[in-house]
């Protein structure tokens, strides 16, 4: 079972700031990390490789720096990394990145399965999974919760949607993404670190994976950002206590306790 | 007269790398340089686990990764609540294993990216979340008398409900206690070593001359220019608490540690 985890470097949530120029998240200088739906991802992929064998690669596209987010996936415990970093991929919209990475997919060969996290928590559209599949014509499943078996060929899992889950069978190899239910990522270990720091990672430009230039890029890219608002302030949530006052202590010291501040 | 003492010299706290740090060998080169020092020093390590929620090594795997030398009575590791199961026991089975037998059993901070033991993990009935007290008594039955298990004790809550949390913990298996930050002397902290003249109290000593980092653990708003000499500080703990053996945090080793020479006893 060969899986390909597709990983994203993204802004630390505090640090995301807007290009008011371009509309684009500002990336230099800032502190970045690995998309934290991705590491959902990447647990399901090793816990995979675990039960049934295979191999895990950890897959990005980004600048040269971006190779971290895929030393934090061979930590946790992915086979290897590969890194795609061109100048020709720079401004690529969703549509053009899922192309790009579908392209490398190919590349990797005999893959069964794809796993994305659910959506990146700095565009936050879901459509590169989705787009993945599409482009490589793979069946998919979105907002994966539970993998139930993986066998003869085929993959059957859970899938969330708001007033409870389907039942989906999906034909390998196939793309899904993963939502925060399907698994508790495990922590990095100073071992697996070292073991990560210490591997080649190569890196595969336009040309290594035959994109067509005119399907990359800025240019290849059929969306454009027209505005952007930063969200509306969130209301620090409190609760109001109008029982008598016995009543009242009970209910804080139980609303205490339920968020283990007591 | 304290029972017994816990270290000759002073509790010295040391932080693991960061797991986002981007210089691994040199974060790894600076933690062996200092636990090395405390142990040649004859102080007490004591190692944080993910402090403040921020993701941090284990202690446990960088000493054993480091190879480092285990002094019996001279580390000692902080452990939370916010580990599975199956990694609480491999930080236990590795303390045992490096003749650590020294823990810290706090509740922790937590972070979005840690796990956290369930009551049913632990055995514990009738609580909606596991605390330091549910860890104690879970490690005093799984590992009985492999540990030393230390608690904190924090002045600065409400009196009555500090003094009735510390009684649990005792009760699951709590032998000695480490207060938060005093300065010079504290009325609390006081009555904690009249109430329980045999329990080892060990006072913390903060090292950081930013006073007004301590905002949040005491309760109020220490404005940022507050004079503050934390060696001065350690000299009134030293005074006020002579029974009292003292943890060192946010120490510069750099400035500070070749100092505590004249101090020691």
């Amino acid at each position: 079972m060969r899986t390909v985890v597709c990983v994203k470097q993204v802004p630390g949530t505090h640090d995301a700031k807007i290009d008011p120029d371009t509309k684009r998240i500002i990336r230099e200088g800032i502190k970045v990390v690995i998309n934290p739906f991705d590491t959902y991802a990447l647990e399901a992929a090793v816990q995979i490789r675990e039960r049934i064998g295979g191999e895990v690669i950890c897959l990005t596209m980004g600048p040269p720096r971006a190779v971290t987010v895929l030393r934090e996936g061979i930590t946790v415990g992915a086979d290897r990394g590969i890194l795609l970093s061109d100048r020709a991929f720079g401004g690529s919209d969703t549509w053009a990145t899922s192309y790009a990475l579908a392209k490398a997919i190919r590349k990797i060969g005999d893959v069964d399965l794809v796993i994305c996290g659910k959506q990146a928590i700095d565009g936050d559209t879901a459509q590169v999974g989705p787009g993945i599949a599409a482009h490589l014509s793979w069946p998919q499943a979105t907002y994966v919760m539970d993998i139930d078996e993986i066998a003869n060929g085929s993959l059957i899992a859970k899938r969330l949607h708001e007033d409870g889950w389907d039942l989906c069978s999906l034909r390998l190899p196939a793309v899904i993404t993963v939502v925060k239910d399907i698994n508790q990522p495990r922590v990095p270990t100073l071992k697996g670190r070292l073991a990560a720091e210490q591997q080649e990672i190569p890196v595969w430009k336009a040309e290594d994976i035959g994109a067509a230039p005119e399907r990359i890029g800025l240019d290849a890219s059929p969306t454009r950002v027209v505005q952007t608002n930063p969200p509306a302030a969130r209301k620090n949530e409190g609760l109001r206590l109008d029982g008598t006052v016995e009543q009242n202590v009970a209910r804080l010291v139980q609303e205490l306790r339920r968020r283990s501040l007591v | 007269m304290k029972q017994h003492h816990l270290t000759p010299g002073y509790h010295v706290e040391i932080l693991p790398p960061k797991q986002e740090t981007e210089k691994l060998y040199e974060d790894l080169d600076r933690f062996a340089n200092r636990f090395n020092r405390v142990m040649e020093s004859g102080d007490c390590a004591c190692i944080t686990d993910n402090a403040m929620g921020n993701l941090a090594f284990q202690g446990t795997e960088v000493i054993e990764e480091l190879e480092l030398q285990v002094v019996e009575d001279q580390v000692m590791i902080h452990l939370n609540t916010f580990h599975t199961k199956k990694d609480l026991h491999r930080i236990l089975d590795s303390c045992r294993a490096l003749h650590i037998r020294r823990l810290l059993v706090v509740t922790g901070d937590g972070s979005d990216r840690l796990p956290r033991l369930t009551p049913a993990e632990v055995g514990a009935e009738g609580v909606a979340a596991v605390t330091s007290v549910e860890l104690l008594r879970y490690i005093e039955h799984t590992y009985p008398g492999d540990f030393d298990l230390g608690v904190a004790f924090n002045p600065y809550e409400p009196e009555d409900y500090e003094f009735a949390k510390l009684a649990r913990k005792l009760d699951a298996g709590a032998t000695f206690v480490i207060t938060q930050p005093v300065i010079e002397r504290h009325p609390v902290v006081d009555k904690l070593i009249t109430s329980y003249p045999e329990l080892p109290v060990v006072v913390e000593a903060w090292m950081s001359k930013k006073l007004h980092l301590l905002s949040e653990a005491v309760g109020y708003e220490i404005p940022e220019d507050t004079p503050y000499e934390p060696i001065e500080n350690l000299k009134a703990l030293h005074r006020n608490y002579p029974e009292s053996e003292v943890y060192l945090s946010i120490l510069g080793f750099k400035t500070q540690y070749g100092l505590l020479q004249e101090l020691r006893n």
